[in-house]
């Protein structure tokens, strides 16, 4: 795939990992990369520049094993960017998978 | 590569950050070095997986720039973010250095047009030191009224110089999250 295209539905991928539970850069990768292939490092830059953004906080915490994490939290202002990446990302979909079904057709 | 290579080459690649963010940066890979060999991967296994560090620290130093460049407007912070959105893909020369060279030129050639116009009575003064008998009542009134609009175009200059830069800073944010593939529309 693409690899620009990726790293904007990377975002995507992040703001709706972090929808449900707060979790650490590390798991963030590991679930991502379990479902798409993508150069792990670029995640962390894209974190970055969405805690600035701030779309998400962070937060240390101590792990049984091995040394403490940092965790990421969506703010308000990052669900409501996420409503909107959703919105988007349902438009664009749906208007290529159309586009897909008609070429087909016509071959 | 080994954990301590790959966080060298980062750190190496990151000089223009503060000592304090690119410690932030590192205790990222690090953390996440940290957890990959708790899980039983080798440290080359990580660093693969995570890719080149020379493309993370180009990513983490276009969002830095731009930044920077929201907060002071000075011709190198734009510079440097021109550089900075480039660093992102090859592409971009055209579409970002183009323009930027352009809007530069035309804005220079337009303040050289204000300041010689200012400094039409300058001329004036040096043609009667000169020819002291070519005193001409036309020369003189001309001249008076080409410095009364070059320090007008000055003046609208200043405006359209700022405006312009802002303009190109959005310009260049935009570029950045299209080469970044951002799925944000323009509303």
């Amino acid at each position: 795939m693409n690899v620009q295209f990726k790293k904007g539905v990377l975002e995507l991928c992040v703001l709706v990992l972090l929808n449900k539970q707060d979790r650490y850069g590390y798991e963030l990768v590991q679930k991502i990369s379990d479902q798409i292939e993508i150069s792990e490092g670029t995640v962390y830059p894209l974190l970055r520049r969405l805690t600035k953004e701030e779309y998400f906080t962070t937060y240390l915490k101590e792990s049984t094993e091995g040394p403490s994490r940092k965790y990421y939290k969506l703010t308000e202002k990052g669900r409501r960017y996420l409503d909107q990446l959703l919105r988007d990302w349902e438009a664009f979909t749906n208007g290529v998978n159309q586009l897909i079904k008609e070429g087909v057709k016509s071959d | 590569m080994t954990k301590d290579q790959f966080l060298s080459e980062l750190d190496k690649r990151l000089k223009g950050f503060s000592y304090r963010e690119r410690q932030d940066i590192l205790m990222d890979y690090e953390e996440h070095f940290a957890i990959g060999l708790a899980e039983g991967k080798t440290e080359e296994e990580i660093a693969e997986r995570l890719g080149s560090p020379s493309q993370i620290a180009k990513e983490m130093m276009a969002t830095y720039h731009l930044e920077k460049v929201d907060h002071h407007l000075t011709a190198g912070n734009i510079i440097r973010a021109v550089w900075a959105v480039i660093g992102l893909g090859f592409f971009n020369i055209v579409i970002v250095l183009g323009p930027f060279i352009a809007l530069a030129s035309i804005i220079i050639s337009l303040w050289a047009v204000s300041v010689s116009f200012t400094l039409s009575p300058l001329m004036f003064l040096v043609g009667i030191i000169i020819h002291p008998n070519h005193f001409l009542l036309f020369d003189l009134f001309s001249c008076i009224a080409l410095c009364g609009i070059g320090i007008l175009i000055g003046i609208g200059m200043y405006y359209v110089t700022k405006a312009v830069a802002l303009g190109f800073i959005r310009y260049l944010k935009y570029n950045a999250s299209l080469v970044k593939g951002g799925l944000k529309r323009e509303s």
